[in-house]
């Protein structure tokens, strides 16, 4: 940073002036001060410096973004984006207005040396945008007010607004003010019509019960309240209320499928009534020899 | 033999290459009864099938169990057969479905492995002889949806009354709601797609809460 080396150089410059006159006069306590106001600066240009670069790559690989990546960027994608150098830049100027920072604004930056030939420090360091550090350009890079055109329509503006008649302005104020609250009417409007929608909505969310969810979902998956006979342990199950029948002898097929042709035929001259399960199971449990 | 021994090598095959949908992601919710035609008519508009409007089914699910006595360690196989009865030359359907994996919060959907396969009317017969003992039946009837490779089905769960002499007679409705089911079938290790049904569910919200149940939280354990 060549700027930067300059300060340091000029500064040093001064401090060495200084220091003599500081040996001479026995003023070693300004010494001690200037030097620590030095290390705040050097210490706050380095965050300030970190922070902008950060800045500047956020702001690079947006631009990159938008550039390249325009099919597929959305949105939500791009708001994100946009949050993060904002945030950058509310850091930046929190640095800024930090107050070990250092006034910045009564710091001089002057160049000592021009020179029309191009300098590969300076290259790399602007990353290719300065060739060179000479007359022309120096003036526009190291000028700390608004560029002449800006600084031109800024006059012309403030003229105006000094030449404005009081009762004139009174006037715009109010009709801009006029505007401004009927567009917040508007919006609050909206909101609450929003609020008062999302809110009865939430109220009449009855369109499911989750106790129903449970008793069916465990219905289907474990046949809970579907068995039909008694339950392993012997006891009937509840919901199969009142249809237990005599055991008939073995039957084949699956109960409640009675009118199944095969099945018919498979039971031959036993008894066609659909029974408990409790049988049908028990024997195709006892019959089966690889059971156990 | 060799027809039989190219089968096995060809499903092991298969198995390996890893193209057997043999995941099912799932998610379960229900709708009230009142309410039915309101979510009737939002999948209508989220789904594939639009023009062909909903396709109505209305199956009898039988649910098995295999059981091996081993000294220590019960296994129960569990085995589900279910044959529509509106279609009547439609084949059956058997179904294996394994243990649910719930997983972390960070998975959208219940897994669990299933296989299902089409067969004949002598399933019963069959599974009957091979010792398996029905532990229960239902009747659904309702509505199936499709969208991309997602199925979205919303069914009314009959109990059957024993003594009916037909099936579809003297069944009685267990709840006042739907069951709702969004479910896809893929081969292991596609877990993307469980992603994209947690979108879809949350379309249907609030309407419908599409979750992960987990079976075990509801009580009762298979007898």
């Amino acid at each position: 940073m060549p700027f930067f080396c300059k300060i340091k150089t000029k500064q040093i410059i001064n401090l060495i002036n200084k220091l003599s006159n500081i040996i001479f006069n026995n003023f070693i306590i300004e010494f001690k001060m200037q030097q620590r106001e030095e290390k705040q600066l050097e210490t706050s240009l380095e965050s300030i410096v970190q922070r902008v670069n950060d800045l500047k790559a956020s702001l690079a690989s947006m631009i990159f973004k938008v550039e390249n990546e325009y099919e597929s960027l959305n949105w939500p994608k791009f708001l994100d984006n946009y949050a993060l150098v904002s945030g950058q830049l509310i850091s930046l100027s929190k640095v800024l207005s930090h107050e070990k920072c250092p006034n910045l604004r009564n710091l001089t930056v002057l160049p000592l040396m021009l020179s029309p030939e191009r300098d590969e420090q300076l290259i790399q360091t602007t990353e290719g945008r300065i060739s060179t550090f000479s007359h022309d350009l120096v003036p526009d890079y190291l000028r700390t007010k608004l560029e002449p055109l800006a600084e031109q329509k800024m006059i012309q503006l403030e003229h105006k607004a000094q030449n404005l008649q009081y009762d004139n302005a009174q006037k715009q104020i109010a009709a801009y003010q006029k505007v401004v609250s009927h567009v917040s009417d508007i919006v609050s409007k909206a909101r609450e019509e929003w609020e008062v929608e999302a809110s009865s909505r939430a109220g009449q969310q009855q369109n499911s019960s989750v106790a129903d969810t449970h008793l069916l979902v465990a219905a289907v998956g474990m046949g809970k309240g579907l068995k039909m006979g008694p339950n392993s342990n012997g006891q009937p199950n509840a919901t199969s209320g009142g249809m237990m029948v005599p055991p008939q002898g073995r039957q084949g097929g699956p109960p409640g499928v009675g009118p199944m042709p095969p099945n018919a035929q498979v039971m031959g001259g036993m008894s066609k009534a659909p029974s408990a399960i409790k049988t049908n199971i028990k024997s195709a449990v006892q019959m089966h020899p690889y059971g156990r | 033999m060799s027809t039989l021994g190219t089968a096995i090598e060809s499903l092991t095959a298969a198995m390996k290459c890893n193209i057997i949908p043999n995941q099912e992601y799932l998610l379960q919710g229900s709708v009230l009864d009142q309410y039915v035609e309101v979510l009737l008519h939002r999948l209508r508009g989220l789904c594939d099938n639009v023009d062909s409007g909903p396709e109505t089914f209305n199956d009898h699910e039988l649910c098995y169990s295999l059981r091996a006595n081993s000294a220590n360690t019960p296994m129960v196989l569990p085995l589900r057969v279910r044959r529509a009865l509106d279609v009547n030359d439609a084949p059956f359907q058997l179904r294996y479905v394994g243990q649910q994996e719930l997983g972390d919060k960070n998975r959208p959907t219940v897994v669990r492995s299933c296989i299902d396969m089409a067969c004949s009317s002598t399933i019963i017969d069959f599974l009957t002889e091979l010792g398996c003992r029905l532990d229960f039946e239902y009747i659904a009837r309702g509505y199936m949806f499709r969208k991309g490779r997602m199925k979205v089905t919303v069914s009314k769960i009959f109990k059957m009354n024993g003594m009916a002499t037909k099936p579809g007679e003297g069944v009685e409705a267990i709840s006042q709601s739907y069951l709702v089911e969004l479910s896809v079938q893929a081969p292991s290790g596609q877990d993307a797609i469980a992603e994209d049904m947690r979108v879809f569910a949350e379309q249907l919200r609030p309407l419908v809460q599409l979750e992960k149940i987990d079976y075990k939280r509801l009580g009762s354990v298979m007898p």
